[in-house]
């Protein structure tokens, strides 16, 4: 997925605010402040964070720094753990089954809806254990001289974290370039009025 | 980007009637683009277009997908009132070729492939510094296309051009001459 493959996909964006020029020589620490943490011998299903552009594995950037040339380059790494549902509708089942033993003994006929989503949860956090987390790198590029910054994702829900979490380390706010988004950024403030009044042509 | 935001509708006139445009313009202007320094490139619209149109259960999609596909299809969806929603875009700038999806709704970049990249570099970031290069080279030709959209568009002359793109629409290749 990355910008160096034959071909990516990718999004573009802007950043809204002016950057600080102080903020460049951070860039380095504030991503090692919110790097990515491994849960390979955890029971968590899901955790991301930046890592080295040049290596997926390298989390304090020992192996090159994300400074090359004008821009700024870092991937988001995002590891989750997929349990198949079959697998989770066996094991809950097994465990539901195990619960209405139980409660048969103390003569409680019914499971309540609170209890089938602890037990659902259980079993979930007990099969987490048997289960890698399977890796994703996204590439980020920065340029320092625009405000552009490339994505390698078009993927909405991957895109959403990547921007809450690029907002909570750089405290800037990024805004996808869109066909509107984009011409406001092209045009004179004259035509950007017609822009919010446009109503769809008919050409046939 | 998020399901239902503000702007979305104009976001998806807007990418809509570009893609569209810029078939039009491909087919009877092919040359007719220039960058911010003058110089002429091509964009071509090739092998897969995805047409839409109408609304709620009414909503219907026609993709073509074909090396050598003449887009019929698609071409007799234009006739029916839909418009490109996603199209390959092949750009060509003296020896340069790029390819890319472009999703109209929101201007995503779907596999974007640049020239050639030399691998064999001596510097550590050179083979990096070249393909971000070429990535806003490509970029940048697309940006002057849509601002050479968004002027017509925006402009008295939009009723002409909306004309000739119903002519366009309407006839066949063979009929393209006449709008050049």
């Amino acid at each position: 997925m990355g910008f160096l493959r034959t071909s990516c996909s990718f999004t573009r964006y802007q950043i809204i605010e002016t950057v600080p020029p102080e903020l460049w020589l951070q860039v380095p620490e504030k991503l090692k402040q919110y790097s990515f943490q491994d849960i390979d011998n955890t029971i968590q299903e899901r955790s991301w964070g930046w890592t080295n552009f040049d290596d997926m594995l390298d989390t304090s950037w020992s192996l090159s720094p994300p400074e090359k040339g004008e821009y700024i380059a870092f991937s988001l790494r995002l590891e989750t753990r997929r349990i198949p549902p079959a697998v989770v509708k066996k094991h809950f089942a097994i465990a539901l089954h195990e619960e209405k033993t139980i409660n048969h003994t103390i003569e409680k006929k019914v499971i309540s809806k609170e209890r089938k989503v602890e037990i659902y949860q259980h079993v979930k956090n007990r099969l987490f254990k048997h289960f890698l987390p399977i890796p994703a790198i996204f590439d980020v590029v920065w340029s320092t001289t625009t405000k552009a910054l490339y994505f390698s994702s078009i993927h909405s829900k991957v895109n959403d974290l990547f921007t809450n979490l690029f907002t909570v380390t750089f405290e800037l706010h990024l805004e996808p370039q869109t066909p509107y988004t984009l011409a406001q950024s092209i045009l004179d403030e004259s035509y950007i009025h017609n822009l919010d009044t446009l109503e769809p042509t008919r050409f046939v | 980007m998020s399901e239902n935001y503000l702007g979305q509708t104009i976001d998806i006139i807007l990418g809509q009637e570009f893609l569209t445009w810029l078939w039009f313009v491909s087919e009877t202007k092919p040359m007719g683009f220039e960058d911010i320094k003058g110089q002429r490139f091509s964009v071509v619209m090739e092998q897969r277009v995805v047409v839409q149109g109408g609304e709620g259960e009414s909503l219907e999609t026609a993709t073509v997908f074909g090396i050598f596909s003449p887009l019929k299809e698609v071409r007799r969806g234009l006739q029916t009132g839909k418009k490109v929603i996603r199209a390959l875009l092949r750009i060509e700038k003296d020896e340069l070729s790029w390819q890319v999806i472009l999703k109209a709704e929101d201007f995503s970049f779907g596999t974007f492939r640049t020239p050639k990249v030399s691998l064999d570099n001596d510097e550590p970031d050179a083979t990096f510094l070249e393909k971000i290069y070429l990535i806003e080279s490509c970029l940048q030709l697309i940006d002057v296309c849509y601002k050479k959209f968004l002027f017509v568009r925006l402009s008295s002359e939009w009723d002409k051009e909306k004309q000739n793109m119903a002519l366009w629409i309407l006839h066949d290749e063979d009929s393209l001459s006449s709008y050049k």
